[in-house]
């Protein structure tokens, strides 16, 4: 055995401490340290004594919110691409052969709020490396026009793969439909035609770049194996010539909606029939209770557990799979209800066993011992989700983006865990309105 | 923080009774479980394609003889928890995870459900629907990029008892009945078809508890599979699924007649990994089709049979005793459609005569020898790489990897590209719309230019696009088939031609 293994494996016992959660004050049981540099870049830095694998994360506050300017959608995931196109001094060859030596697992992806890099790497010994030829990248990005053109059809072909994906279609008829002037209304990947023009488009992504990809929009989050000392040393080593932008993103305010909107997608071949319903509803906060109770609501009424679920899924069997999805957002989104029902003929009952649940739970206060549940739930699946060093960092993201600050987890659950049967009702009668519905089905199957 | 102690343990010395395999991680707070059984979808009786898939998800998603299905959803949900199940051609396994604060709980219950499953009715009808739902609406009509790889499978194991998708086919699935599932169970859930699987910070005693209550299954367990010998394809032997698409789905292969157990599985892997690696930049296929000429999203071949786990690490608990050599294309504008294959198999056939560049030998060992550092991260995968390890023979694979790499040379690996890989006998599975006029470009050998986004192209790779645009396939017409997507996975094997 090498002894670079057996200094690997003998770093793969070392365990994770996660707390009994029930007991636990903190959801987020890890130490953190956050600092933000002269520059305005955020570094968190969680150094835990445990297996040889770093997690490297660099958040950039640019997604499809960002987006704001008409036939620019799609341009935040368009720049995630482009960011893979190396710099002067290490072009995207050299790029490529350094993270494949490393080894490492590496990717971006982008969000309707935020775009994430990530290098997992093993060895602290390459920690120095990763943070050199990272922050080059960041800083000193270089690519020409070719480059954009051909790397713009990449982006094409990313459509391609998912264009057999009816919910893909579902939720962009959904969003486009729901909103009428925020950012939100398309999706991650774009319209097509905005897609399409995406060669025409360097001078725009030089731009976006001015605008975004600075320090005073970046999170750099490291977990892992390695000293913090260290670490900050490294980062402002490579970081601080990095300059700010204090550029200030103005996304379009979305008007109220005021009557019920209803829209119906004809895919081309068959599929099982598809239901959104949609309702405007708040941004994430960790202080206001409204998007915490109406978490709690979802899973009680939609969840895998909830009476509705077990009725249409397991009993009448009307519904292949039933679900509420309220994700955190920077600005306000919408509260959706998905279901993939079993015949067409169905869909009708189905968006009206919906609708009167949401009345339900308008009328009668939910249950003691079922919000107790969904509580307990809710922390043990983020408790699940911290088994690894890469778990414990990418479980953080999320928040990072929210609000800049780790700490917001910890005072998310603080809000779950306060949260009462009334406050529920309350949030469902603001919220659940029928002139702030929009409702979007997809059938399909006549064609071959 | 402290040291847990690694104890490997796995009970196999009876053939009839069950085995174990334990991965103690003392202070862990939570517990991973995997029961495997080594009974899949080849196991499907002729005509009953799909029960094993069927059998064992009423396992994972059905009541038990006291509980409810509802009843079982209500009492995970507090615990955070689940039951998974993944059904392979081999074998089967049901996944689960729970906090230390719940292992009683969690534990009596899937001890239920696989020793003392309910079978209801109503059940068995919600879990076949879905199951044939899946094959003819969302493989078919939703999910192209896999409904390729499914076609491949046709292709490439017609009249193979791995010749079937795991789910079945319509029709058969429409004949089964509960007491088919029930015949399933008994006939194959034997002790000496089950491995249970224990990662985490359960308690020292925990282990036997598990391994007496299993021992109520019967003891004995099933011969082993007599499989065919593979059938390599006979030149290049074309299916093409017709439905209305803006993209062409393609994937290709031929069997190869190794496995992770064999040596030259390792030089094998460093020319795969070099030629496709899953979703890496190192891919040539990859460089040559996305990076270079932005045609779609990505490209990649694999020696083994891939399915992705978390992230883009190998998924574990498919191990087969077959294998075979694959590329996956992902999507493109069907314009592309012909220049792509070209582009794929004549790269193919560089690799084959040419071997792997040496600079790329080294990079492409010292990437995996990184890499697969990150292979096993969480307790399941740690405890899934362990079983497979077994499976194949290692004591730890990933160990063997650090062991045998070093001592590799790019010789090695070139001549095992010779060995196991062609590049003129291929079976091709193809998705795409407007099938007969492709499959006449394809006999009568058309050039098949394409057209870029970017009017400055390097001029290498025009240079390059007129040798691919041109490169011969010898393709047959009656080694073509132009079948309807939509009447796949309805019967047994391909659709009929008409």
């Amino acid at each position: 055995m090498t002894k670079q293994l057996s200094v690997f494996l003998t770093a793969l016992l070392l365990m994770f401490a996660v707390p009994s959660i029930l007991r636990s004050s903190g959801i987020f049981p890890y130490e953190y340290k956050i600092k933000t540099l002269d520059s305005g870049l955020t570094v968190v830095s969680i150094p835990l004594n445990n297996p040889d694998i770093i997690s490297h994360y660099v958040i950039v506050r640019s997604g499809s919110r960002n987006e704001v300017e008409p036939g620019k959608s799609g341009f935040a995931h368009f720049f995630e691409h482009m960011m893979f196109k190396g710099t002067k001094t290490m072009p995207t060859e050299a790029y490529n052969d350094f993270i494949t030596e490393l080894g490492a697992g590496t990717n971006g992806f982008t969000t309707d709020d935020y775009t994430c890099y990530f290098v997992v790497f093993a060895g602290r010994e390459n920690l120095e490396e990763v943070i050199k030829v990272e922050a080059d990248r960041f800083i000193n990005l270089y690519y020409d026009e070719e480059m954009l053109k051909t790397e713009a059809t990449v982006i094409e072909g990313e459509y391609y793969a998912s264009v057999s994906n009816p919910s893909r279609r579902l939720s962009e008829t959904l969003r486009n439909t729901a909103f009428e002037k925020h950012s939100y209304r398309h999706t991650t990947l774009g319209y097509l035609e905005d897609i399409l023009d995406m060669p025409n488009q360097y001078d725009y992504s030089q731009l976006f770049r001015k605008r975004f990809y600075v320090p005073d929009n970046t999170i750099l989050l490291v977990a892992g194996d390695f000293d913090h000392e260290q670490l900050m040393g490294y980062v402002h080593k490579y970081y601080d010539d990095w300059n700010p932008s204090n550029y200030t993103l103005v996304t379009p305010e979305e008007p109220p909606q005021t009557k019920p909107k209803r829209a119906h997608y004809e895919w081309p071949t068959r599929t099982l029939p598809l239901l959104a319903i949609g309702f405007h509803g708040p941004a994430y906060s960790d202080e206001k209770i409204d998007l915490a109770a109406l978490d709690l609501m979802a899973e009680i009424a939609f969840s895998r557990s909830s009476a509705l679920y077990l009725r249409l899924v397991i009993e009448e069997q009307k519904c292949q799979s039933l679900s509420a999805s309220f994700s955190d957002h920077r600005d306000p989104y919408l509260l959706v209800f998905n279901a993939v029902v079993k015949k067409e003929e169905d869909l009708p009952y189905v968006e009206e066993a919906i609708l009167k649940e949401l009345e339900r739970l308008e009328q009668e206060l939910v249950d003691e011992k079922a919000l107790a549940d969904i509580k307990s739930n809710l922390k043990y699946s983020f408790a699940n989700a911290l088994g690894t060093t890469d778990g414990i960092a990418s479980s953080l993201l999320h928040y990072l983006n929210l609000t800049g600050d780790p700490g917001t987890v910890n005072r998310l659950f603080d809000l779950y865990d306060k949260i009462t049967p009334q406050d529920i009702q309350e949030m469902v009668k603001t919220y659940f309105k029928t002139t702030n519905s929009t409702v979007v089905t997809l059938s399909g199957g006549k064609a071959k | 923080m402290g040291l847990s102690v690694l104890l490997v343990s796995c009970a196999r010395e009876n053939p009839n009774r069950l085995s174990s395999e334990l991965l103690p991680v003392e202070g862990n707070p939570l517990v991973s479980f995997r029961v495997l059984t080594k009974v899949g979808s080849a196991h499907d009786p002729q005509g009953k394609e799909g029960l094993c898939q069927l059998t064992c998800s009423l396992l994972a998603n059905g009541g038990t003889k006291d509980l409810t299905f509802k009843e079982i959803q209500k009492q995970f949900y507090p615990m955070a928890t689940s039951v998974g199940l993944r059904v392979d051609k081999e074998m089967a396994v049901f996944t689960g995870q729970v906090h230390l604060d719940n292992l009683e709980k969690f534990y009596g219950i899937l001890k239920a459900m696989l020793l003392d499953p309910g079978f209801r009715e109503e059940d068995f009808q919600r879990l076949k629907t879905n199951q044939i739902n899946f094959l003819e609406k969302t493989l078919v009509g939703n999910w192209d990029e896999q409904f390729g790889k499914e076609i491949l499978n046709l292709m490439m194991y017609a009249g193979h008892p791995y010749g079937h998708h795991e789910g079945g086919t319509v029709e058969s699935l429409q004949a089964l009945t509960l007491e088919d599932v029930k015949a399933f169970y008994k006939q194959h859930f034997l002790q000496g078809n089950i491995i249970i699987g224990l990662a985490g910070g359960y308690p020292v005693d925990f282990p036997k508890k598990v391994i007496d209550d299993f021992a109520v299954l019967p003891e004995g367990f099933t011969a082993a599979l007599g499989l065919p010998d593979q059938r390599m394809p006979d030149g290049l032997e074309i299916v093409i699924a017709e439905k209305k698409t803006p993209a062409t789905a393609m994937s290709m292969g031929f069997p190869v007649f190794l496995s992770r157990a064999d040596d030259d599985f390792f030089a094998l892997w460093i020319a795969g990994s070099h030629f496709g690696e899953h979703r890496q930049h190192l891919s040539w296929l990859f460089q040559k089709i996305r990076e270079e000429r932005g045609q779609n999203y990505g490209d990649y071949a694999y020696i083994e049979h891939f399915i992705q786990g978390r992230r883009k690490y190998p998924a574990t608990n498919y191990c087969r005793q077959q294998q075979y050599f694959s590329i996956w294309i992902r999507p493109l504008a069907n314009s592309n459609r012909h220049f792509a294959l070209r582009q794929a198999l004549l790269e193919l056939k560089k690799l084959v005569e040419e071997g792997i560049p040496k600079d790329r030998f080294e990079l492409t060992r010292t990437y995996l020898l990184n890499y697969t550092k990150l292979y096993a991260q969480t307790l399941g995968e740690r405890l899934g790489w362990q079983m497979d390890s077994h499976y194949y023979g290692y004591d730890d694979f990933l160990a063997e990897v650090q062991k045998r790499l070093p001592s590799l040379t790019h010789d090695d690996v070139n001549k095992a590209i010779k060995k196991y890989l062609n590049f003129d006998k291929l079976y091709i599975a193809l998705i795409t719309e407007d099938a007969q006029s492709f499959k006449d470009a394809l006999v009568a050998n058309i050039p098949s230019p394409i057209t870029y986004a970017n009017p400055n192209m390097p001029k290498e790779i025009l240079e390059e696009d007129l040798i691919y645009q041109t490169f011969p396939l010898d393709v047959k017409p009656e080694k073509v088939r132009v079948l309807p997507a939509a009447e796949f996975f309805q019967k047994t094997g391909l659709p009929e031609n008409k």
